[in-house]
């Protein structure tokens, strides 16, 4: 909102500075976001919080700078307003529907105004606000609004059909042409005011246009109302529109300046525009019992952390126009003006407090905390996990988490529904992912688009999904590899292609690191998921992605491989404890084996095999050499196993070890017609 | 071993290492005699063809003949490496690039929330989690947001589709104080907790706006906590984050669920409060929104307001990661190239 500083003070004196003042109020909590030097004026643009409709006018600002600085308010003059003989015989009548949407309205019909151009210095301040100059009457209202707060609204009482004035919900199908020449279809939640045949305009929101004033409206009937804020507002967002009205019913309207505004703006009318009051109708009551909250000072001082005395206390508040009176020797009995309906209890008096006395005067200390046993988790589980990965050489991503439907396809076979959005921006992030691979994808794209190399990504976040009335949102790990990756090695540099295996690696780094063990990869039945599986719970899935998959991220002639993870499963079945392994104190002895054996016999097999022969002694048996290619025949594969021999009570020797090796070498013979080289 | 001569190959030995004049005849010769297939294996290989009274004599000068290849090899191998510095001063050329394995980065915004919630642990706080997928009650209801109400606007949200099985409306949460309702009717107090976590909003995305964001929300419940110990705390945070030589500055503002409610600046980190584009030539920049829990959310939870005070404080951490690092475009935090990541 906008305000300039001259207009404030009418109502205030000020003694300091544009700027000075600027800072005083952002410091009492009216952010002025910015001060603009305009023909010998300075304009404030404020930001006004939705509890303070208040501060949405001058005559509220300037209460707040009186208090602020100390400066008394100016009193303002009493026009006498009497009502004039009128020659017309009609009276003017009110009738409201229900009074929940409008508590109290007021007309005051004025005869004999001439409509032409508004004032200069009208014109002006009204521009320096932002609002675009009309004509003398409605530029009045507006400059009235602006000034005191409350909404006004001019008809052109000649338009109205009939003598009395109806305050209802629109009856279906009706319509109405606003002022800004838009038709309007209503419906019966949009409140209205109506003349005796037909809507006039949107209460509280826009008048209409077929009897604004113009020209040659010469009897005008001034509205001056409250409009219930949930009815405005729940109108106002049927409709599309917003107005400086209907921003400042919906934040609730002073009850004491409806006839303040209303008398204002026919003093301002008659003098200006010319003519006379001729009736004054008022439908509806506008006093309301205030409220009286007890404040216990101390209470004040407790929770701000620095002494406020009753004196000070009392001098505060009353400054900012509460009613106060002592309630004990400690105690304040505080009564909120009519515009402070945001005061509900005492801690709303104590930020009062604080805010006049200033924030920068309360000390900075530091809590004398207790932490509660009870209440101490163990560290984030899931930061480690993050760790270990960037280690293994992948960045981790952060992607969003709605996303479209339609990237699914082929990438989501889960149980449940997916989450949608009810008011989704746009349909192409439509749901809650159900699944973090798509998302991936998406990154590696990118990235190849942007002619990146190599690509180890991988997200922690957590997906949703719905089964029956049940909704999860459970953490997922994804990584994705692709593109290729520089080796160097001291005799120069090689380019390795990822596949599964590199996959699997970073995952066995992961389970190693976690120390999850016990736990097997296999193909799924169709052959296209590797699953990995600890005591028959899914840890999670390995993929080889297909190339017509793939084009629909746009990615061509790259391999991709991803896998996801559920991050609890990992969690469960992770060590928690660690007890350590005391080192070999004997030397082991390694024999080696290379075995040439049919393709279709997995190397996990040969391996078990060796395990189980090489009995107690053997230690481990480390693929150290793998072959396949030209110098064997076709159908078949060259492994190299290291098979280290160790006894944990005495350094073996050839004699002990041999015959097991043998026994080792012949069982690869035996059980899979292995030839050793 | 016919035709064995322990001196000829003592001297033939001798003869090869006189002539190696490279680190790689060098290696030949050590294939030649020492390898798998060489010279030495070879009568070691014919040891048991002899008598067996011979075997350890001949055992004997195998064995003196490996040390004496030892020896040489390890002669000319110092000569090669000092004359390889004597004739040149750079025996690796420095430049060529280190070998290592790449490192992976752990994301800017993860990174930036780890600090963070690192210096609230060391104060004494617990970092705790949510669901992303909330109630309506305790993303509005429960924080003293009414539900028709203008401050809502304010948190503009997404509402999930209602299925006929649902008993109430859920929506994305909007921001991360929720968790104080779940933490505070988990826990007695005296609490303090830090609830990093995505938040959601229905803004249409541009350099400054993300429908999807990060916060930390923070708070500390127990007896005599004050508005003094909330601007203590946050300025040891705040110091700790951006420097010891910023200053700060507490200004009114209003939440629904703080009263007093507070929004804190820091000095401008670029041009140290003089005024600039980054801080709209104001000289600070707004940096959290906190206060004194209302004594309405301590009734919804369940906590006595006459007993105990609070305060709560909440910052973007997506604002604080481009005012930290001078970043000017929010997608960027979601775009994932490569290239971003690994400036971090």
């Amino acid at each position: 909102m906008k305000v300039t500083y001259n207009w404030l003070k009418d109502f205030v004196d000020i003694a300091i500075s544009p700027a000075a003042l600027a800072e005083k109020l952002t410091m009492a909590g009216i952010e002025v976001k910015a001060v603009v030097e305009n023909s010998g004026d300075s304009v404030f643009e404020i930001e006004v919080t939705s509890n303070r409709p208040d501060w949405l006018n001058i005559a509220g600002l300037a209460r707040e700078v009186s208090a602020i600085t100390g400066k008394k308010l100016k009193k303002q003059p009493a026009v006498p307003l009497p009502l004039s003989k009128t020659s017309r015989q009609e009276q003017y009548s009110i009738l409201i529907e229900d009074k929940k949407d409008c508590p109290v309205y007021t007309a005051r019909i004025i005869e004999g105004v001439r409509v032409a151009p508004s004032p200069a210095w009208l014109k002006e301040r009204l521009e320096m606000v932002g609002c675009r100059s009309v004509n003398n009457i409605v530029d009045i209202t507006n400059y009235v609004l602006f000034e005191i707060g409350e909404p006004l609204h001019a008809f052109d009482a000649e338009r109205l059909q009939g003598s009395c004035v109806a305050v209802r919900r629109a009856r279906p199908a009706e319509k109405l042409i606003t002022i800004d020449g838009q038709e309007r279809n209503l419906s019966p939640d949009i409140l209205v005011i109506a003349d005796g045949k037909k809507p006039v305009a949107l209460a509280g929101i826009m008048g209409g246009k077929d009897t604004e004033v113009a020209a040659a409206t010469a009897t005008v009937l001034l509205e001056a109302a409250i409009f219930n804020p949930l009815t405005v507002r729940r109108g106002r967002q049927r409709l599309g529109i917003q107005s400086e009205a209907s921003y400042r019913f919906e934040r609730s309207i002073d009850w004491a300046s409806v006839d303040a505004a209303s008398l204002r703006a026919c003093a301002m009318i008659i003098e200006i525009a010319g003519g006379k009051l001729v009736q004054s109708k008022r439908s509806g009551t506008l006093k309301r019992a205030p409220q009286a909250i007890s404040l216990a000072v101390d209470k004040a001082s407790r929770v701000l952390g620095t002494d406020i005395t009753p004196r000070q206390a009392r001098s505060m508040l009353a400054s900012l126009g509460f009613g106060v009176k002592a309630l004990g020797s400690k105690g304040l009995k505080v009564t909120a003006p009519s515009y402070r309906a945001d005061v509900k209890e005492d801690v709303d008096l104590i930020e009062e407090i604080a805010r006049i006395n200033g924030y920068t005067k309360i000390p900075t200390t530091l809590p004398g905390f207790i932490v509660q046993e009870a209440a101490v988790a163990a560290s984030d589980p899931v930061r480690p996990i993050k760790k270990i990965l960037a280690s293994l050489g992948l960045d981790e991503v952060i992607t969003h988490s709605i996303v479209n439907r339609g990237i699914l396809d082929g990438l989501w076979h889960g149980e449940g529904e997916v989450l949608e959005l009810e008011n989704p921006l746009n349909k192409e992030q439509d749901i809650l992912r159900p699944t973090l691979v798509p998302s991936l994808l998406g990154c590696v794209a990118y990235n190849l688009r942007q002619k990146q190399e190599r690509i180890a990504i991988f997200e922690i976040a957590k997906t949703y999904a719905r089964s029956g009335a049940r909704l999860s949102e459970e953490y997922m790990l994804a990584i994705a590899l692709c593109g290729e990756k520089k080796i160097w090695h001291s005799g120069g540099c090689i380019q390795d292609k990822p596949g599964l295996l590199h996959l699997k690696g970073v995952i066995e780094s992961l389970f190693a690191r976690l120390g999850i063990t016990g736990y097997k990869l296999t193909w799924n039945e169709q052959g296209s998921i590797a699953l990995f599986q600890a005591d028959s719970a899914l840890l999670g899935t390995l993929r080889i992605l297909e190339p017509a998959l793939l084009e629909r991220f746009e990615i061509k002639n790259r391999g991709v491989f991803v896998a996801e993870l559920a991050v609890a499963e990992l969690l469960r079945h992770r060590r928690t404890s660690r007890r350590f392994i005391p080192l070999p104190r004997y030397p082991a002895m390694n024999r080696d084996v290379s075995v040439t054996v049919k393709d279709s016999v997995p190397a996990g097999t040969l391996r078990d095999a060796i395990m189980r022969h090489g009995g107690s002694l053997l230690e481990e048996a480390e693929i150290i050499d793998f072959y396949t290619g030209k110098q064997i025949e076709n159908g078949f594969k060259n492994i190299t196993f290291s098979c280290r021999y160790r006894s944990a009570e005495r350094t073996l020797t050839e004699e002990e070890v041999n015959p097991v090796h043998r026994a080792v070498t012949e069982a690869l013979v035996r059980e899979f017609q292995a030839r050793i080289r | 071993m016919p035709g064995y001569d322990s001196k000829s190959i003592r001297e033939e030995i001798e003869q090869a290492a006189q002539g190696i004049n490279s680190a790689q005849e060098l290696e030949e010769f050590k294939i030649k005699y020492l390898g798998r297939k060489g010279v030495l294996a070879q009568l070691t290989a014919s040891i048991p063809q002899l008598a067996p009274a011979e075997r350890a004599a001949f055992g004997k000068e195998i064995n003196a003949l490996k040390e004496k290849i030892a020896l040489l090899v390890d002669e000319k191998q110092g000569a090669f490496a000092d004359s390889a510095r004597v004739s040149s001063k750079t025996p690796v050329d420095v430049t060529m690039p280190g070998i290592a394995q790449p490192v992976g980065r752990i994301h800017v915004l993860t990174q930036l929330i780890e600090e963070i919630c690192d210096i609230f642990v060391c104060m004494g706080f617990l970092v705790m989690e949510g669901p992303e997928v909330e109630s309506e009650y305790n993303n509005f209801t429960g924080l003293n947001i009414p539900l028709e109400h203008p401050s809502r606007e304010a948190f503009d949200t997404f509402y999930l589709k209602r299925s006929p099985q649902d008993k109430e409306r859920f929506l994305l949460r909007s921001q991360t104080s929720p968790v104080q309702v779940r933490a505070m009717k988990a826990y007695k107090p005296p609490l303090a907790v830090v609830a990093p976590g995505r938040v959601y909003r229905p803004d249409a995305v541009d350099a400054s706006h993300s429908f999807m964001f990060h916060q930390i929300e923070g708070f500390m419940v127990d007896r005599g906590i004050t508005f003094a110990d909330l601007k203590g705390t946050l300025e040891l945070f705040a110091k700790t984050v951006f420097g010891k030589d910023i200053s700060m500055r507490f200004r009114p503002h209003f939440f629904p669920f703080t009263e007093p409610s507070a929004e804190v600046d820091i000095s401008c980190i670029i041009c140290k409060g003089k005024g600039c584009s980054v801080c709209g030539r104001k000289g600070w920049l707004e940096i959290l929104g906190s206060g004194m829990i209302h004594p309405q959310v301590f009734r919804n939870v369940g906590y006595d307001p006459s007993r105990y005070t609070g305060f709560a404080f909440g910052m973007g951490v997506e604002r604080i990661a481009m005012l930290r690092y001078g970043i000017n475009d929010i997608r960027l935090f979601f775009e994932n190239d490569a290239r971003f990541l690994k400036e971090f």
